[in-house]
């Protein structure tokens, strides 16, 4: 009876493995494939097509472009981490109708498509030379990245007890030391899901690297691979090895941070 | 967890750190313009920003020449690639007025960067520009603003092979016509005749710069040429043209995929010979042919209207260079380019383009395309400007590919609504110049 | 009278928030409504101002109609995929089985792809020529199809594409919901008799009503602000059949050189996501209280 049950379950779950794999497998054959190879798409090649990734590494500067990625990446979460967290301790412990208008204002500034600001923010930018730096473009991508954090972070807040920090004011402890001291060491597993959920898409963007980041000693992972698959150029198998070498760094951490985000997410994004 | 907190902040630490030091770099580049005077005097270390618009063999050969002229002149050159985002990117910088030292204009010298640039008419190099594209790159002021590199030739692309089993003459055909004809042919044997690759809706842009003059502007005695700069061009007459590609397409001469197929997917067809003509200027043919070498393709010029009206061929600027007025490096800048104009750096760069060079003391190896080149560009043949750059306001090319797709894509009244959209269009460019 | 000041004094903890907002986002947001007035073409030092005439425009343009439907279907259609088939991933890997940590990190692998990226290799399979979804058919000797080709049949495949790259997080929120829901309720209803999928209904969808709300207002801002995906496989294409607004913003600022026209299209874009979350959360919030 029980090996029955499991039968279908391993069935369906081969079923869905399949389906989401797909994309992962067809980059991999094209990245693997030497360009006058035709074969169908779904044909991995018995070789692997070395030139691809030399042409990647090279020509599209992918190890400057890692760097860059990771330094911008890392710093964005940081300052995404430390400000939507301080940002939801007041949000979530007082309600009034001030904090009620910050938090609808925050959750508006989620809501503007980032094209719509870009020229005024490139003009802005531009007069405080913070184009082309890491602080302009990890200041912008904070900015757009924190009401999801705060977000995240108010939801954990409020199912914490207030119990604790009742008793650290009667202790005389102030509003910074009750953050430090009780709060934040609590904050532990939701850190890991705003990690994941907002640094993945500083990793992967695209729209505001392209504008900000116009030397191309600032290049990114994104754009990269992008100028890659750019309409006029047509080595797509090169391009599918850029993308592979991309994507890997991404999918190595998040294998490896899986499980506090899972356990995070249980916490934070339903209260 | 703890171990998870250490490596998350040390990353974070080391990240903060590394954006600490790396304002450094700010200081060199010319787009804050935000100099200091010190830094100013130290020569050796300027580095001038320059972005241009190509890619593939000829950004690789354009890096390696911009590394020698640092070794010999000390002085830097960032150059960015952002490829097809040019566009963007150039109407950002110019928006916020922080344009780099140098750009290339990918045909947009006179009438979009014009007040942008320096004129160059005090160069040495300007005598020498090829006579083909001189007046191209002109303005009315007379100034000439840009350092042409190679003369953008073109006409159409064609697989020789297909031709041949067609049994048609590239030489023979000489009206639109001689080409429909042509056409039929080659679709009796099963090819492709025409291959748009219209993921990117430029083919369709392209279709209307090769048919529209041919219609339009061509003719010295008739032709419409002052309406369309005045305004008075009736756009019912619009549907001259839009009526040639919904024949086209409903004659089957299109891919398929012609609304879908990619820039490679195009360079294949063309090469392994499935389809016979491309409206895209030979850069198509040196893609097919890294993987197609064999293949036998080549360049014919673009019909007449009919046979009173001689071929032509569309010639323009493409990789030409040219200085920010306002750059605070404009000697270095000079120096760049008087070091790109020497024939020999000028000719291997046409080489590496694939395309005649810009600048008549200089020799350009075309290779198997040279012989094409010599005969589009003789005298039977006129060279004519891009239709919409010359006369057009900027910003309607993306309504020609817009309602190209549209009529490709068999809407109905999608001709009605061409007419009504390019009018529109013309009059709201009018009014924000 | 302690307290008092303290409740002022955390409100400092937003402030840096509010600054970085301030500047990277309200700032030009502002700024973009005094564009939104005028006939800028996105780059020239001069422009005029023309009122509401952008505005007005908005309403009679029949691009933005489509868009805005095309953008009303990339949202609600990829929301509605992204929240059934996560609930049901959640609920099948609920149940313990070997394996499904493999199931649930390939489920959510995807979401770690640039949306870009996604969208270049996604060509690869609705491509005409040697595309993979055609290559099956030929097996079936089924004639291939041009995919994108029809701006409808165009949004609704890269409808679908968001949804399984991203169904990954709702699945997480659901799993997160469901361990939160503890045993002995199920327990409870078993022996009253109620199990299978009235007990699913009656204990488990009420009990997940924060996961849904989490997950629906995560989802559907993603999929209204859709851009990377389209700009990779369509560019809005064929002509402006498959734009949603998001694209068409950019294309009308940069292509087509209407950067007023633009600035009016996404301050309505705003206007539009602000309007539909508001009227979600407040549905789900008035759920949360009766439930």
């Amino acid at each position: 009876m029980k090996k029955k049950t499991s039968a279908w379950k391993y069935l369906l779950s081969a079923l869905i493995i399949l389906i989401h794999a797909i994309p992962l497998y067809i980059l991999i054959g094209v990245a693997f494939k030497s360009k006058m190879d035709m074969s169908s798409r779904w044909i991995l090649p018995g070789y692997i097509w070395w030139d691809n990734f030399k042409n990647a590494l090279f020509r599209g500067d992918m190890l400057l472009a890692l760097k860059n990625s990771f330094i911008i990446t890392a710093g964005s979460v940081l300052l995404i981490t430390l400000l939507g967290a301080l940002a939801a301790f007041p949000l979530a412990r007082h309600t009034s109708r001030l904090n009620n208008g910050v938090r609808g204002l925050i959750m508006g500034v989620m809501m503007v498509p980032p094209l719509s600001i870009l020229v005024p923010l490139y003009s802005n930018l531009a007069h405080v030379g913070g184009l082309s730096t890491y602080w302009g473009i990890i200041g912008v991508l904070t900015a757009f990245q924190l009401p999801m954090s705060i977000f995240l972070f108010t939801n954990f807040i409020k199912s914490i007890p207030t119990g604790l920090d009742e008793a650290a004011a009667i202790d005389g402890c102030g509003p910074f030391r009750t953050f430090a001291l009780i709060i934040l060491p609590q904050l532990k597993p939701v850190i890991a899901s705003v990690v994941i959920l907002t640094g993945v898409n500083c990793w992967n963007d695209y729209q505001f690297s392209l504008y900000l980041l116009q030397s191309p000693k600032f290049k990114t992972i994104t754009l990269a691979i992008s100028s890659f698959f750019s309409l006029q150029s047509s080595d797509i198998n090169a391009a599918g090895a850029a993308a592979l070498m991309g994507i890997t760094p991404v999918v190595v951490f998040f294998l490896f941070l899986q499980k506090y985000f899972i356990k995070g997410m249980v916490d934070s994004a339903i209260k | 967890m703890k171990k998870l907190l250490s490596v998350l902040l040390s990353a974070a630490l080391i990240g903060g750190l590394c954006a600490g030091c790396s304002k450094a770099p700010k200081e060199e580049g010319g787009d804050s313009g935000i100099e200091v005077s010190g830094e100013e005097s130290e020569k050796s270390k300027t580095t001038l920003t320059f972005v241009q618009h190509m890619s593939g063999v000829i950004t690789d050969e354009l890096q390696a020449v911009l590394d020698e002229f640092e070794a010999e002149t000390g002085i830097a050159v960032e150059m960015s690639s952002p490829g097809s985002d040019i566009e963007e990117v150039m109407k950002t910088r110019m928006a916020s007025n922080t344009l780099p030292d140098l750009w290339t204009t990918h045909g947009w010298s006179v009438a979009r960067y014009g007040e942008y640039l320096r004129p160059m008419n005090d160069q040495d190099f300007v005598e020498h520009i090829v006579p083909s594209i001189k007046d191209l790159i002109t303005g009315p002021d007379g100034n000439i603003y840009v350092l042409p590199i190679d003369a953008d030739i073109c006409g159409i692309s064609y697989n020789a092979e297909v031709l041949e089993d067609a049994d048609v003459e590239p030489e023979s055909i000489l009206t639109w016509e001689d080409f429909e004809a042509a056409c039929d042919k080659i679709k009796a044997i099963g090819k492709t005749p025409l291959f748009f690759d219209g993921k990117d809706p430029l083919a369709f842009g392209q279709f209307f710069d090769f048919v529209a003059p041919t219609l339009y502007t061509n003719n010295d005695d008739i032709n419409r040429r002052e309406e369309f700069l005045d305004g008075s061009f009736d756009w019912k007459d619009w549907r001259e043209v839009c009526e040639i590609l919904e024949r086209w397409t409903k004659k089957g001469y299109l891919n398929t995929d012609a609304l879908t197929a990619d820039y490679a997917t195009a360079c294949q067809a063309l090469g392994k010979g499935d389809a016979a003509f491309m409206l895209r200027n030979a850069n198509v043919i040196v893609e097919a042919w890294t993987t197609s070498p064999d293949a036998r393709l080549g360049i014919l010029p673009i019909p007449g209207k009919d046979s009173d009206n001689p071929r032509c061929i569309i010639g323009g600027e493409r990789l030409a260079v040219g200085i920010w007025k306002d750059s605070p490096h404009q000697e270095e800048a000079l120096q760049l380019i008087e070091y790109l104009a020497q024939p020999e750096v000028c000719a291997r760069l046409a080489t590496a383009a694939g395309m005649p060079a810009g600048l008549d003391n200089a020799e350009s190896d075309t290779g198997k395309l040279a012989p094409y080149y010599e005969r589009v560009m003789s005298d039977d043949i006129l060279t004519i400007p891009y239709f919409d750059r010359e006369y057009l306001p900027s910003g309607m090319w993306d309504d020609l590919c817009v309602t190209g797709a549209n009529i490709v894509a068999g809407n109905s009244g999608a001709i009605d609504e061409t007419i009504e959209q390019m009018r529109q269009s013309y009059e709201t460019k009018k009014a924000q110049q | 009278m302690m307290k008092k000041r303290n409740k002022n004094i955390i409100n400092l903890f937003y402030v840096p928030a509010l600054i970085l907002f301030s500047v990277f986002v309200i700032y030009p947001f502002i700024e973009g409504i005094r564009i939104s007035f005028t006939n800028w073409n996105g780059y020239s030092q001069n422009y005029t101002y023309v009122g509401v005439k952008n505005y007005i425009q908005l309403f009679q343009d029949k691009n933005v109609r489509t868009a805005l439907i095309n953008t009303l279907i990339y949202g609600v259609g990829s929301t509605f995929l992204q929240n059934v088939i996560g609930l049901l991933y959640a609920v099948f890997l609920d149940s313990k089985f070997r394996g499904r940590m493999l199931v649930r990190t390939i489920i959510y692998l995807p979401v770690m792809i640039a949306p870009l990226v996604m969208g270049y290799i996604m060509y690869f399979l609705v491509q005409y020529d040697n595309g993979a979804i055609n290559d099956i058919l030929a097996v079936f000797g089924r004639q291939p199809v041009d995919w994108m080709n029809n701006g409808s049949r165009a949004v609704i495949i890269m409808t679908l594409i968001n949804s399984l790259q991203f169904v990954g997080i709702s699945m997480v929120i659901y799993m997160a919901g469901l361990q939160g829901i503890p045993g002995v309720y199920y327990e409870a209803a078993a022996i009253d008799g109620v199990s299978g999928f009235q007990a699913f209904r009656s204990i488990t969808l009420p009990l997940l009503t924060p996961a849904i709300t989490s997950a629906v207002v995560i989802n559907l801002i993603g999929g209204l602000k859709l851009f990377d995906i389209i700009m990779a496989l369509t560019m809005g294409g064929p002509g402006y059949s498959s734009h949603s607004l998001s694209t068409l913003i950019t294309n009308q600022y940069f292509r087509a050189q209407n950067a007023g026209y633009s600035a009016a299209m996404g301050i309505g874009t705003f206007l539009l996501i602000m309007f539909i979350s508001n009227v979600t959360m407040r549905y789900f919030d008035k759920k949360e209280v009766y439930s």
